[in-house]
């Protein structure tokens, strides 16, 4: 006889025993760390309670999702309190939230526990129009619930050398929805300018934008030709407003001063960002081949130091794919080691000007890293807490990249408390 | 727990008349008390009002109290002197949805060209009616022995001294 035993995805503490240890830490933030990290599963009853004309069903995005797929699922959840859970479709045997739809209501599901209803992303207006061009809006400009994506261009330069970011998969997927959706390659201004026109047409919809795309390395010099897209988007887009500057966030390369200051006077943009996506130059070195052969650390850090001096305090700051510096064979071996580096790295920007926000790392199917886990609640739980904390004593605030004009840091969702 | 709103308390948050003051605190217990006009009674037996400040303290307040589950007062002030103090818990914030746009378009419509950050939505959890006769007729129930002397003195003449 075969005995069948159902093995744990994760040898771990639960939700409850973990925000036991935390008691100064919000149970919702925890709870969408928590959902960020282990994804979710929709049940039949839930994807039957899915109005399209309502909620916003997944649209083109710059990664894809656990499961590897395209499908009309929602594209993802709100919190009570108004904090945005950005997550995605998830097999089973990986353990996610469960997300049902019991009286009326859906409701995030934990081992057969109802521990919060949600609410859907509400689908904007303009995505069911299309550009004069013939394009889907929905193609070209993306929303969430307060802010506008414009993924310039999916695809990534460091790829072609085989030097992509490992645990990103921004290529892979690119070509899965061009194959699948017929999203377009790069995307045309005058597309962007005439969708952004529709959207910000929907009273109190949204309260920016933010563009970002893969690197471009090529021009007379290092990522002149990406400045150059960057500079003709936001140019169009500034064309439906009546100030100069519109909120707005561009993530993109470690551009030199030069480039940044174009970026600056010549279009509407209000701040910056550049990735270093894991602290510390070994860990950068493994993890970012691409970003450590062309730039390298130090410049790269030097460079978002010297934006501070265009954009402002405030207005500068690098994201990290939070757990990857624990990643195998190469990361910290310790939780513990892993944060105080983090944070330590994260003091040296925050001194200068320079806030750090963190995402939680999914092993996406198309990375380089797939298979394996993401750290503890716990640890997700000390980083928010710990960037947090520096914004506090740096006094640097993070308007440009939180709960609401972005909505995917846990950390950046504790300085409403700020 | 959840209560319903007395007729009075729905009265007084109806009528434009009522002063509303709404008093929290933030994560460190640090007081804070503001007007808020807006603070009416609605269709979900809860009292919503409009937060037009995105960063004013009292969001921010509300914000902390929703994630620690901690309560807030609202006093209502009506223009004949009656006073109801309403205790609750701030459970939902509406930043988006057709709520959120409904009172958004309206709100620009009333004040022009004014932004509307959320709709916080507070949960009643205890009225306590704060007009001063009521207050005063409990006191006396409750601490009979709290008086000053003098007060029930019997008047001079009418003493054996």
């Amino acid at each position: 006889m075969i005995a069948l035993v159902k093995t744990n995805y994760r040898d771990e503490p639960c939700f409850d025993e973990t925000l036991a240890e935390h008691p100064d830490f919000p149970r919702l933030i925890a709870l969408k760390i928590d959902v960020q990290r282990r994804g979710v599963s929709y049940t039949e009853r839930a994807q039957n309670a899915v109005d399209p004309e309502i909620h916003q069903l997944r649209s083109p995005y710059i990664f894809g999702s656990r499961d590897g797929e395209i499908k009309p699922l929602p594209e993802s959840l709100l919190l009570r309190d108004g904090t945005t859970i950005l997550t995605d479709p998830t097999p089973l045997d990986q353990d996610p939230y469960i997300v049902d739809h019991i009286d009326g209501r859906f409701a995030l599901i934990d081992r057969g526990k109802l521990l919060e209803t949600v609410e859907l992303w509400p689908k904007p207006a303009y995505y069911d129009k299309t550009t004069t061009s013939g394009l889907p809006m929905s193609h070209i400009v993306t929303a969430r619930p307060q802010r506008l994506n414009v993924f310039q261009s999916s695809f990534c330069y460091f790829w072609t050398e085989d030097q992509g970011c490992r645990f990103c998969d921004i290529v892979t997927h690119t070509k899965q929805q061009r194959k699948q959706l017929g999203v377009p390659n790069r995307l045309r201004p005058e597309d962007v300018r005439e969708t952004v026109a529709e959207a910000i047409k929907e009273p109190g919809r949204f309260t920016n934008l933010c563009l970002t795309a893969g690197s471009v390395i090529k021009g007379p010099r290092l990522f002149d030709h990406e400045v150059d897209f960057y500079v003709e988007l936001l140019q169009a887009i500034g064309e439906n407003f009546r100030t100069k500057k519109f909120p707005s966030q561009l993530i993109a390369s470690a551009f030199d001063e030069e480039q940044l200051a174009r970026l600056y006077e010549e279009t509407g943009l209000t701040s910056y960002t550049s990735d270093l996506e894991v602290f510390g130059e070994e860990q950068f070195d493994w993890i970012c081949p691409g970003k450590a052969k062309w730039v390298g650390y130090r410049e790269w850090r030097d460079r978002l130091i010297r934006a501070v001096d265009i954009f402002g305090r405030g207005n500068v700051g690098t994201g990290l794919v939070g757990g990857v510096e624990l990643a195998k064979p190469h990361g910290f071996k310790s939780e513990k080691d892993a944060l105080d580096s983090t944070l330590s790295e994260a003091e040296y920007l925050a001194e200068r000007g320079v806030t750090t926000v963190y995402i939680v790392w999914v092993p996406r199917p198309g990375s380089a890293l797939c298979g394996q886990k993401a750290p503890s609640l716990d640890y997700y739980i000390r980083l928010a807490r710990g960037l947090q904390d520096l914004r506090v004593k740096y006094g640097l605030r993070v308007d440009f990249d939180d709960y609401r004009r972005c909505g995917n840091h846990p950390d950046s969702d504790l300085a409403r408390l700020q | 727990m959840s209560i319903p709103l007395w007729a009075e308390t729905l009265e007084l948050l109806g009528d434009p008349d009522t002063v509303k003051v709404l008093a929290t605190v933030d994560a460190n217990g640090d007081p804070h008390a503001v007007v808020k006009k807006s603070l009416h009674a609605a269709d979900d037996g809860k009292i919503h009002f409009l937060e037009i400040l995105e960063a004013s303290e009292s969001s921010r307040n509300l914000t902390a109290s929703l994630w620690f589950d901690r309560r807030v007062a609202i006093l209502l002030f009506g223009k004949e002197g009656r006073q109801v103090q309403i205790k609750g818990k701030p459970v939902k914030y509406h930043i988006s949805g057709h709520l959120f746009l409904d009172h958004y378009v309206k709100l620009r419509e009333r004040l022009g060209d004014a932004d509307l950050a959320g709709v916080w939505v507070i949960d009643p959890e205890e009225i306590i009616d704060e007009s001063f006769s009521v207050r005063e007729a409990r006191h006396r129930a409750e601490h009979p022995s709290f008086i000053h002397l003098d007060r029930i003195a019997k008047p001079l003449g009418e003493t054996g001294a």
